[in-house]
């Protein structure tokens, strides 16, 4: 296979798409199969003998296999084409767009955005396949599509244009019986977007079920999802262990836990700053800052642990801030912070101002941060 | 050089070399536009001179693409278009609709400082930390400002203006009203303008927070005091508490969660409400804040 003249490639090619064999023929199409690195492939005029089969520019090669494509009325086979093409059509633009910017040449995000288009316009034939039966509905293609698109707009950061995308696929009867990697796939990406729409509950879901399905030798993939997963699972809560920021490397999380359920604020400004541009390049540093709400009620719940009483001075709470280092903070603030904790849910109870105390609830006055909300 | 604004339409060709401005007349185009302009004192009312000024620069802008103009020239610009346009924001604020429509000069102001910021991915620019806290500033809450603020050059980044409106920000995701109100305080004219539209929101989510916290029917919280953490005089902020059902009796609020309600659409008046802005004004002429002099 790695030594085949041109000929019998072609020929090869050939017979693929004349058995309908789609997962061969996209091998054959595929840049990442090693026929590619067979030197008497490399012509340097292969138009006349293969006419676009190999190394022609990216968009027009989808152009075209996008033509060829629209023509198999009634036919799915050739969906394994158009993914391995897909595939390589993100991958090219991604290092044209990392040359180009290299050399100084070209805007960031241009060359994404032009094979985003060419996603868009497979996509647009997948969806309105609405004549086929099922078994042969090019539907089934676009989840795929939907991932490569997902990839290319959270790289360029245009997080709105996937919002029609994701209707189309829950309108889509077809969503729960797609392969299991590109539904894990999907919920990455739908979950890391509920995320950032501070939508906590669904984020949690999606991204839970990635983890969970997701292959159990992808550690890389695991890992991923958990970045997003376990600032989500805190603000809802949920601290992780030890045991598993260590098994997924992922120990820049353990001292912001730490710090969290601790109620320390002075260790989770530490550990934020420490790690900032780890969690800054991730898109978590601004979730991870919402943590400081529950910090300031695990601390203040020390505080009424500490005292053990139901009507709490201000002043307790002042300086249990001022330990924390918050040197700008007074009264008002306090005030104001527990005012905020005791909308959220998590404290029961009310400020008095006359008397300068808060006064809690004398059954469950900081109820469990799983429950509220 | 001063050249109406003409939409784009088919057939009709908009690249023709001798209607074009080259970058340095379309910077002597804005420079006239504000000095002789957007700052003269003859030509009232200041709506019309908006109107005119804000059509202007739009053919400017349109001139540039056109021309793909960039660097300092386009910079310069860029600057004074956006410092005015914020400016606006705040000026015609609550002007009626056929006048002064706020989402318009939304839309343009974000487009001019999203090209604006993506010009200072090259090279140096001196006044790049203002812009940067002003775009987080004018975009209060939003992920994606905020996120790009966090991205910026430890250089830009650590700058004092921008540390400031990070401090805003996180006052603002931390909904710590008192906070903001305190901090923003701080800020120069623009700045505030640029602040100015999130004002009232940020109001109402201190008295919302209030009504929680101090929801008590036996507690009272002197008006005065609550006067100073809203950032406003006695008589405003008993006319914002009645406006969002917050009860005064005598000298003191009684906050109650049940008794709270957001105000009807239009019944505030923001103008009413820009003291703080205000009075940052003073001794500043509109010529000083259009190009940036203290």
């Amino acid at each position: 296979m790695a030594h085949i003249t041109i000929n019998q490639y072609l020929q090869q090619v050939y017979e693929a798409i004349d058995n309908h064999d789609g997962s061969f023929c996209a091998e054959l199409l595929s840049f990442k199969h090693p026929h590619v690195a067979n030197p008497r492939l490399q012509l340097s005029s292969p138009e006349e003998r293969c006419q676009q089969v190999l190394e022609v520019p990216y968009d027009e090669m989808v152009a075209a296999h996008l033509r060829a494509f629209q023509s198999h009325k009634e036919e799915n086979w050739a969906l394994p084409v158009m993914f391995s093409v897909t595939l390589d059509l993100r991958i090219f633009a991604n290092n044209a767009e990392q040359q180009l910017l290299k050399r100084g040449k070209g805007k960031q995000g241009d060359m994404l955005e032009k094979a985003a288009e060419q996603l868009m316009s497979c996509f647009r034939v997948c969806a309105s396949d609405n004549r086929a039966g099922i078994d042969d509905s090019k539907k089934w293609g676009m989840l795929f599509l939907i991932n490569q698109l997902f990839k290319i707009y959270f790289k360029i950061n245009k997080l709105h244009l996937c919002k029609p995308l994701i209707r189309a696929i829950d309108s889509s009867n077809l969503k729960d019986d797609y392969s299991m990697a590109q539904r894990v796939t999907y919920k990455y990406y739908v979950g890391r977007k509920a995320m950032f729409d501070s939508d906590y509950k669904p984020a949690e879901e999606y991204l839970s079920f990635s983890f969970q399905h997701c292959y159990r030798s992808s550690q890389r993939n695991k890992r991923m999802i958990l970045i997003y997963l376990l600032p989500v699972k805190m603000l809802l809560g949920h601290m992780p262990t030890h045991q598993l920021l260590r098994k997924y490397d992922l120990m820049q999380f353990a001292d912001v836990t730490k710090a969290v359920s601790e109620g320390n604020l002075l260790l989770l400004n530490e550990a934020l700053a420490k790690h900032e541009t780890f969690f800054i390049r991730c898109g978590i540093f601004l979730i991870l800052e919402k943590l400081k709400i529950i910090t300031y009620r695990n601390l203040f719940k020390k505080v009424y642990q500490l005292l053990k009483t139901h009507q709490l001075p201000l002043d307790a709470f002042l300086v249990a801030l001022k330990m924390m280092q918050l040197d700008d903070v007074d009264i008002d603030e306090v005030q104001c912070i527990l005012a905020n904790l005791i909308c959220e849910g998590h404290i029961k109870g009310y400020i008095s101002h006359q008397h300068q105390k808060l006064v809690v609830s004398k059954a469950n006055p900081f109820p469990l941060l799983s429950s509220s909300s | 050089m001063v050249k109406e604004y003409c939409r784009p339409a088919a057939g009709k060709d908009s690249t023709r070399p001798c209607d074009l401005r080259p970058p340095t007349v379309l910077r002597k185009t804005v420079f006239y536009l504000i000095d002789h302009i957007a700052t003269s004192p003859a030509l009232q009312p200041w709506t019309d001179v908006y109107d005119f000024v804000f059509d202007r620069l739009r053919s400017v802008r349109q001139d540039m693409i056109i021309q793909r103009v960039s660097g300092t020239d386009c910079v310069a610009i860029l600057e004074r278009t956006v410092r005015f346009l914020i400016y606006a924001s705040y000026r015609l604020c609550g002007e009626p609709l056929r006048i002064y429509n706020p989402v318009i000069n939304d839309t343009h102001l974000q487009e001019s400082m999203s090209w604006l910021l993506d010009c200072y991915k090259g090279g140096q620019h001196p006044n790049q930390d203002q812009f940067q806290a002003l775009s987080l500033l004018y975009n209060l809450g939003s992920g994606r400002a905020t996120q790009h603020t966090m991205e910026l050059p430890e250089r830009i980044r650590s700058s004092s203006a921008v540390q400031l409106a990070l401090s805003v920000s996180r006052a603002f995701m931390e909904r710590n009203p008192v906070r903001l109100l305190r901090l923003a305080r701080r800020l120069d004219f623009l700045q505030s303008c640029a602040l100015h539209r999130h004002l009232q929101a940020c109001r109402t989510d201190l008295l919302l927070l209030y009504s929680h916290g101090h929801n008590c029917k036996n507690c009272r919280f002197p008006v005065h005091n609550l006067a100073h953490l809203l950032a406003l005089d006695t008589q405003l902020t008993i006319q914002l508490c009645q406006a969002h059902g917050v009860n005064i009796q005598g000298d003191f609020v009684v906050f109650s969660k049940s008794s709270f309600t957001e105000p009807e659409v239009g019944k505030l008046q923001c103008p009413v409400f820009h003291e703080l802005v205000e009075r940052k004004q003073h001794g500043l002429t509109i010529d000083n804040i259009l190009h940036g002099h203290d």
